[in-house]
């Protein structure tokens, strides 16, 4: 196998590549700004560089030359080379910081060069703790600045596009949001501008940033110059937690970073998941987290009369339902599933009425044609189309479903989170005969035309899978705390340096923003009347009941999801599916 | 912008015919923004969209170009524009002091345009000059080396009288018979 020798040790190489890849790939370190594993390679900010030789082969012998110490004779390049562009070739010597002190003295000074005209605003800048330039000027730059003139200045903050800000005096010309927008969004929409020390990127006259990929950029900016209209001076992010999830967002569920501190979801990044979605996620993605803090509904709700819902208990809200599930035989009783829910939740929404004798439930998938791009946002709306489907929900139109009410006339509409009212031809009056429970998770007209709402946990509060458009099953692990849950004792939960430290008595912790919601699945355990016969205790065991149930759902499971990333389902109806 | 700027079917094969050299409509953004710059007299926003949609090359990057370049004008410049050159050669051998002597003699700052629209004063990056320092190149033409005070007086009397200063061969010390 070829090899490659870097600080004097040996690695072996099986495919052909770049030495930084190789290096990062086997967790050496080099510091660098403009490479990124999912662009070109430009080599533009002259970072990464090396002192890089071949071994000297004698063509008449056929051998290595060696020197009298029996090593080889190595013929290194004039000058130092980047390691991003450099390729692996075989016998290749490197030698970084670690060995060389030129490229320990190059490293510096180059560092030196880039913040020649780098403002010092770290203290009010929202790059600080997760800014590239920050922490390689700690770890290989000089101590201190020898520049005592005026810096150039440049504009700052320029509302670019709706969501990215500009700071051109920030800006180290790496081009990475150029590339971005040119290799990967494809809207070619920013440009350097002006040249030498007074370039920084910008879009074409009076043009709109509004790529609705943009928000990318801002992750792989090195420095500080392009932040999120959004999230711009909300938090530090080393006060924040930082919890893997999904996009519930659309049907294609990147895997994503949810950030959160005093348990409010602050943003949305993407999380790298070479089989989904690499690097990058969709604007609307990241802006959905405002349905996890906002305009939810905590505790039951119900309404006692044709008046206003009022709050009820939990043991009220149970009962309740189970008195109105009496009055009713199986036959006249319409089960929603959801595919804005879980597999666990829908799931646990057939099993609990099944055993009811509830035999025929129904869903309504949430596309909207042409709004999908064919990269990674979809038609489809709902994370989990294919989740639902695959467990027996019977597919149907929201004008279907209309029609379905009109015609039966069912006695009892059971709808998980989904609000139907808001997004299919369902109207108020459709639900007037009825008595009416919905799931849901924030207030929307579905919610406020039933009769007994139970709020239930988001994607950000509980544990539990979703399918992809593609058929791939991910799943989401809890990043806020709801009235019941706790961090300290849900180790699956990631705690902040706030968490850590502090108490619930500090005034950077406010109760207020827990919800008194639980999962629909642990609602729907309550109901069955011999106590909680299916014995679920948590949703990664209600996992392992579908995987033995449904043999599409074969061999999965929570840890293997965690391993790998997600599964690949295979799914009779993926033909059917819409990949938009 | 109020003038919207179109190319007549005759530019449009001259730009056919620049195009056809290059393997990429990229490569042919430089000749074909000198050809606009050629008919309108500057490269402004409205003649960068122009481009753009001619060669179907992204306008942030005809933007870029413009922008990158002091020879192309962002803006509608005056009749003779003055690039005086303030790069190291010319800087030591008084580009700046030429420089100011314009501002003071036009009345305006380097970047501005007369008030009558006939001159346009620049400070420009080097010109590849820099045995003649200090020198100005007038609109993107002529070079004027070895700049003095007289010379630029004569320069600008000339050049508001119409003429445009000829060819100035300069050869270099070594080139000299005898040297």
């Amino acid at each position: 196998m070829p090899e490659i020798f870097i600080d004097n040790k040996r690695y072996e190489y099986e495919k052909p590549g770049k030495v930084l890849q190789f290096m990062l790939d086997n967790g050496l370190d080099l510091p660098f700004f403009c490479y990124h594993p999912s662009l070109s390679i430009p080599a533009n900010c002259r970072q990464c560089m090396v002192k890089a030789g071949m071994p000297v082969f004698d063509r008449e012998k056929g051998t290595f030359e060696t020197d009298e110490n029996g090593d080889r004779v190595i013929r290194f390049f004039p000058k130092l080379m980047t390691a991003c562009s450099l390729d692996l070739a075989d016998g290749i010597v490197v030698h970084t910081h670690h060995t060389d002190d030129l490229v320990k003295q190059a490293q510096a000074d180059n560092l030196e060069f880039i913040l020649i005209n780098h403002p010092l605003d770290c203290p009010i800048c929202d790059q600080a703790g997760e800014c590239p330039l920050q922490i390689l000027t700690y770890k290989y730059g000089p101590e201190g600045s020898r520049f005592e003139h005026k810096k150039v200045h440049k504009p700052k903050a320029i509302q670019l596009g709706p969501r990215v800000i500009l700071d051109a005096e920030r800006c180290i010309n790496c081009t990475r949001c150029v590339r971005f927008t040119d290799e990967i969004s494809k809207s070619y929409q920013l440009s350097i501008i002006s040249r030498g020390d007074k370039n920084y990127p910008m879009t074409a006259n009076d043009q709109e940033f509004d790529d609705p990929y943009s928000l990318n950029t801002v992750d792989i900016c090195p420095v500080g110059a392009l932040t999120s209209a959004d999230f711009r001076f909300r938090a530090r992010v080393w006060e924040m937690n930082q919890t893997p999830s999904i996009d519930m967002s659309n049907g294609k569920g990147c895997s994503t970073w949810l950030w959160t501190r005093d348990n409010m979801v602050l943003r949305v990044t993407p999380r790298f998941n070479e089989e989904v979605n690499d690097h990058w996620m969709p604007d609307a993605g990241r802006l959905a987290y405002r349905k996890f803090n906002e305009n939810r509904i905590s505790r039951p709700h119900m309404r006692p009369d044709e008046t206003e819902q009022v709050r009820t208990s939990w043991n009220n809200a149970r009962l309740t339902l189970l008195e109105e599930l009496e009055k009713v035989s199986p036959a006249d009783i319409l089960v929603i599933g959801s595919p804005h829910a879980s597999v666990e939740d829908n799931y646990a929404l057939r099993t609990c009425f099944s055993r009811l004798g509830v035999s025929k439930f129904l869903f309504v998938p949430h596309i909207e044609s042409g709004s999908g791009d064919g990269f990674l946002i979809t038609d489809d709306q709902a994370p989990n189309a294919n989740g639902v489907r695959s467990l027996g929900f019977e597919e149907t139109e929201g004008k279907a479903l209309a029609k379905l009410i009109e015609t039966k006339k069912p006695r009892l509409i059971a709808i998980l989170d989904d609000d139907l009212i808001g997004r299919t031809d369902l109207t108020r009056e459709h639900f007037s005969e009825a008595w009416t429970v919905v799931w849901g998770t924030n207030h929307n007209d579905t919610t406020q035309a039933a009769d007994l709402v139970i709020p239930v946990t988001t994607a950000a509060e509980h544990a539990a899978s979703y399918v992809n458009v593609d058929g791939r099953i991910q799943r989401t692990v809890p990043a806020k705390e709801t009235m019941y849950t706790n961090r300290r004792l849900n180790l699956e939960m990631s705690m902040g340096r706030l968490d850590h430290y502090g108490t619930k008595f500090d005034n950077w912790v406010t109760d207020a923003n827990r919800v008194d919601c639980i999962p629909a699945w642990e609602f729907l355990i309550r109901l069955e009347d011999d106590g909680a016969a299916s014995g679920w205790e948590s949703s990664r065991q209600i996992m392992e009941e579908i995987a033995k149930a449904f043999p599409a759902y074969r061999e999965v499971s929570y840890d293997r999801m965690d391993e790998e990333n997600g599964i690949q389902l295979k799914l009779e109806q993926d033909s059917e599916v819409k990949t938009a | 912008m109020a003038e919207t700027y179109t190319f007549d079917a005759k530019d449009l094969a001259e730009i056919e015919k620049l195009t056809a050299k290059y393997p990429e409509k990229q490569a042919a953004v430089l000749p074909v923004l000198w050809y606009a710059q050629d008919k309108f007299g500057h490269s402004d926003p409205a003649v960068q969209k122009l481009v753009s949609e001619t060669l179907g090359v992204p306008e942030a990057h005809i933007r870029g170009v413009v922008s990158f370049y002091t020879q192309f004008y962002d803006k509608p410049m005056g009749k003779n524009v003055l690039d005086v050159c303030t790069c190291l050669s010319c800087q030591v051998c008084g580009g700046y002091d030429m420089l100011h002597y314009i501002e003071e003699k036009l009345g305006i700052k380097a970047g501005e345009t007369t008030p009558d629209g006939q001159f346009s004063l620049q400070s420009v990056e080097c010109l590849g000059a820099c045995g003649y320092a200090p020198m100005l190149q007038v609109t993107n033409d002529k070079f004027v080396n070895h700049l003095t005070r007289e010379k630029v007086d004569k320069l600008i009397e000339d050049l508001k009288a119409g003429n445009k200063p000829e060819f100035e061969s300069n050869p270099m010390p070594q080139h000299e018979k005898g040297s």
